[in-house]
Parts: structure tokens; sequence; C-alpha cells
């Protein structure tokens, strides 16, 4: 009897916290969208798998050692752990405030003490340590998306990188909006806090991610999913705010073929660009760094198998760790928080404001360029999403004129974008990092 | 909480300014680098291939004119 009494006593539905439950209940809202809507599956899968695991009761996926250990709260362990953090209260809620707000070498001692008690670090924390507190994975899969990317139509047209940069105002605004917030009372969110929702606006989820994880990594969960959620609503949120901003006959207007690009200028421009980061702003260099390289090993001709590998097996099996270690960012006392709502409206507004500022500074080429050289429906491509913001160009294009492709167009100002978030991550990192 | 609204300004002024910045020079150094290799390594200009189909096409048409036109005229004669 007594052994039945100790199973049920470690069974899940026994220590289930409300906090859990709901967690649970939004992993599997993830999956959902992710399996039957088609929101971004290769990363809405991983992410919500993830969050169910990290939320499964006494099973301490997400945590740490030293967590896992304060969490059963054995008298005997609790001294130690507090001893190697110097503080003299063995007080749950203290020691783990100590710890996190630790250097780094107690913190390491407090680790070693839990883990000579027999706790361990759960699976989750350990993919999350190597995959995203060490930078890793976001920036394999930078590298992956340089591979994949082709800068003919950007070569063919370079003033369209002016749309990327334009887009990226969407970031800067959500900023503000998110410290005016903070100013009112309404929110409580630091500046680094404000840089990395900000980001959200950039459509980018690698630079979200490698942003949110030094400047604010207890916001890394809301701010991916945030991120991706609203990449997958690209098509819905973008259209009406085009179709706001533009005319019928501005709609309209088809743009002359883009010219022939050599393969030295394919070639050439990686480069290029990563000198102008290596003399203008090296704290971008980590990012735009192995996105050139990346767009190298493509470009080049003479190593296919590293290019393909950097796009296909490489950046699949990275997406699958970095998709689980962002889902053990989504448990209960981190996720369940005022603050992710705060994150989630400030995403959106940043993602409606980069579009209107893409498309605006496209009518201001247009007048600069004569009036019927640059349909504006291009500029909201410049809020990076690739390939998915440059497909909804194309399509209110096709609506306005069935006989006006923009795709390849709009792929221009499309990677300028990817370029100008990433830019305006090293301008962020270096001000309030 | 002044201080915190001057910071998210200061951050959005120099943000957006330095990603112009960058993206200016940007621009200019590819227009640079592609005028180069324009000048200098310039694509052996190959016979376009596109140019045949639209030459293949008239040939083909008049040849059908011709077909018909023999054709019509055969099947008058045929019938006088």
């Amino acid at each position: 009897m007594e052994k039945i009494n100790d199973l049920w006593l470690a069974s899940g539905i026994y220590n289930l916290q409300a906090g859990q439950f709901i967690m649970l209940i939004v992993g599997l809202l993830l999956l959902y969208l992710a399996i039957n809507k088609k929101f971004e599956p290769l990363l809405l899968v991983p992410i919500g798998f993830g969050g169910i695991m990290a939320n499964i009761p006494e099973a301490g996926l997400a945590f740490s050692a030293v967590e896992n250990a304060v969490h059963f709260a054995q008298p005997e362990v609790m001294s130690s752990i507090a001893s190697a953090l110097g503080i003299t209260s063995t007080e749950p809620h203290t020691i783990l405030e100590a710890y996190h707000g630790s250097n780094a070498s107690t913190h390491a001692q407090a680790s070693l003490a839990a883990m000579d008690n027999g706790y361990s670090n759960g699976m989750l924390y350990n993919f999350y340590t190597v995959a995203i507190a060490s930078g890793a994975a976001p920036l394999l899969i930078f590298m992956g998306v340089g591979a994949m990317t082709d800068f003919g139509p950007l070569l063919a047209n370079p003033k369209t990188l002016f749309l990327g940069a334009a887009a990226q105002f969407g970031i800067f605004a959500t900023v503000l909006g998110a410290v005016s917030l903070s100013a009112l009372g309404v929110m409580d969110f630091s500046i680094q806090d404000a840089a990395a929702i900000g980001i959200i606006g950039g459509a980018d989820g690698p630079t979200a991610i490698y942003v949110a994880s030094l400047l604010s990594p207890h916001l890394l969960g809301a701010i991916a999913v945030a991120a991706y959620s609203y990449m997958a609503l690209v098509p819905l949120i973008q259209p009406p705010i085009m179709r706001a901003l533009t005319t019928e006959a501005e709609r309209k207007i088809t743009m002359v073929q883009l010219r022939q690009v050599s393969k030295l200028e394919k070639i050439m421009f990686p480069i290029v660009l990563l000198l102008l980061v290596a003399l203008l702003l090296p704290d971008a260099a980590p990012l735009l760094g192995m996105f050139c390289f990346g767009n190298l090993l493509r470009e080049c001709g003479v190593v296919d198998r590293l290019s393909d590998t950097a796009q296909n097996a490489l950046i699949n099996i990275v997406t699958i760790f970095l998709g689980l270690s962002v889902g053990s960012k989504l448990s209960a006392d981190k996720f369940l928080d005022f603050e992710t709502l705060g994150i989630l409206g400030l995403g959106i507004v940043a993602f409606g404001i980069g579009t209107a500022m893409g498309v605006l500074m496209a009518k201001l080429l247009n007048k600069l360029e004569g009036g019927n050289a640059i349909n504006p429906l291009i500029g909201s491509a410049g809020v990076s999403a690739v390939p998915m913001a440059a497909r909804v160009s194309n399509k209110l294009g096709l609506e306005a004129n069935s006989q006006n492709f923009l795709l390849m167009h709009a792929m221009g100002p499309n990677v300028a974008g990817v370029i100008g978030s990433a830019v305006a991550a090293g301008v962020m990192i270096k001000f309030v990092g | 909480m002044d201080s915190l609204i001057s910071e998210g300004l200061s951050l959005m002024v120099f943000g957006m300014g330095f990603v112009f910045v960058f993206l200016t020079l940007l621009v200019g150094m590819t227009m640079t680098m592609s005028k180069f290799v324009v000048k200098f390594a310039p694509e052996p200009v190959a016979p376009p291939a596109r140019a045949r189909r639209p030459s293949a096409e008239p040939v083909a048409k008049t040849n059908n004119d011709e077909v018909v036109a023999v054709i019509t005229a055969a099947v008058h004669k045929y019938r006088s």
C-alpha cells in the first residue's frame, strides 16, 4: 500500500501545477498551429514539443542541476549549495535568487555542489546551453540561410537595399513603444528587454533569438514564439497595410527585367559586405560573418559539398536543437506572465510599422526615379521573412495586373532586409549589450 | 523613467541612422564593385540562346501560312 502511495506522490498528475497545465495546452496549441495550419512547421513543431517536455512535472528537463536540487529541497543538499553560494539561508527562494545573480565561478561551484549530491542538468537545459547560450545555433542557421540566398536580384538593382533599411524602422519604433510602456508603468521592460522585443520586427528568427539570448534571455521563449508565429502570419498581416498605402495605379507598375549578374560579382559581394562589417560594425560580425561565409560557399562554386551541407543537413540538425532549446524556455514560471502579452502585442506592431515604412520608402524611390520605375509593393519585402514577404508582394502585384511578376524584384529588398536586420541587431548589441 | 525614454529615443535615432549609413555605403561599394567587374572582367558574351526561339516561331508561322495557301489553292482547283 505504501508503495502505491509513493508511486502516486511521484506521478505527474499529483504534481501538476496550474501553470504547467496551461503551458502544456500552449504547447499543444503550437503543435496544432504547426501541423494543421502549417505555421512555420519546421520550427514550431520542435518548439511546441520542447515546450511540452519542459513542463512535465517533476522531470525538470528545462532546469539546471541547482534548480532541480532546490525543487526537491533536501536539507543537507540545500546547505551545501548555500555554502557554495556563500549565503547562510537555506530558504529555496533565497538560494535561487543568489544562484541566478551569481558570477560565473560561484555559479559553477553551486552547480558542482548540486551534482555531487546526485542532481543533474535537465536534457533541455543542456541543449539550451550548447545551442543557444553559446550562440552557436542561431549563427549556424544564419550560415545556412546565407548558403540558400541568391544575391543576384540585389546586385542587379542595389538601390533596393534602401528598402531593406527603411523596413528596419519597425524595430526601433517598437523599442520606443516598449520603453514607453515601461515609463507609463504598464509593463516593466528594461532597455535591453525593449531592444530584444523590437528585433521581432526584423522578421528574422535566428537574428531575434541571437539578440534575445545576448540581451534578455528570460524573454527568449516569448520572443522566439512571437517572431516565428508572425513570420507565418506575414500573408495576413502585410496585404491590408500594403493596399492602404498604395494606389491602384502604383500597384500596376511593371518593372523592367533585371540585368544579368556575373558570377564574379556574386563571389565578390559577400567579401565586400564582410569588409564593410569589419570596418564599421564589428558587433554584427558574428551574424553577418557567418552569413557571408555561407553565401561564399554557395557562390564560389568549388566547395559544393560544403554548401550543400550548410543549406541542407546542417541547418536541419541545428533547427532541431534550436527548436527544442527554445521550447525549454516555455516553462510556466517564465512564459505565463503579463509581459508575454506585451511582447506579442509589440511584435505585431513592429511588423506593421516595418511593412509600412518599406512601402513608403519604395514610393519615395519611385518618385525619385520618375514615377514609373519601382512598384511600391516590393517595399514591404524589406522586412526579411524570406521568401514569404516577397511572395506576398508578387501576389498583390498579380492581383492588380495579371502580367506583373514582382517576385524577382521583391527578392532584392527581401535579402536586403536580412542584412538590414543583422545590422540593426549589431547596433543594438553595441549600444545596450 | 524619462531617462529610459530618452535612451530609447537615442537608440532609435542612432540605430536607424547607422542602418542607413551602412546600407548606403554598401550600395556604393556594390555599385563600384559591379562597375569594376563589368569593366575589367566582362562575362564572355555568348550568343544569347533566347534569340533563337522568337526567330524560330515566325518561320514556323510563315511555313504554316504557306501550307494553308497551297492547300486552299489545291482545294479551289479541285472544286472548279
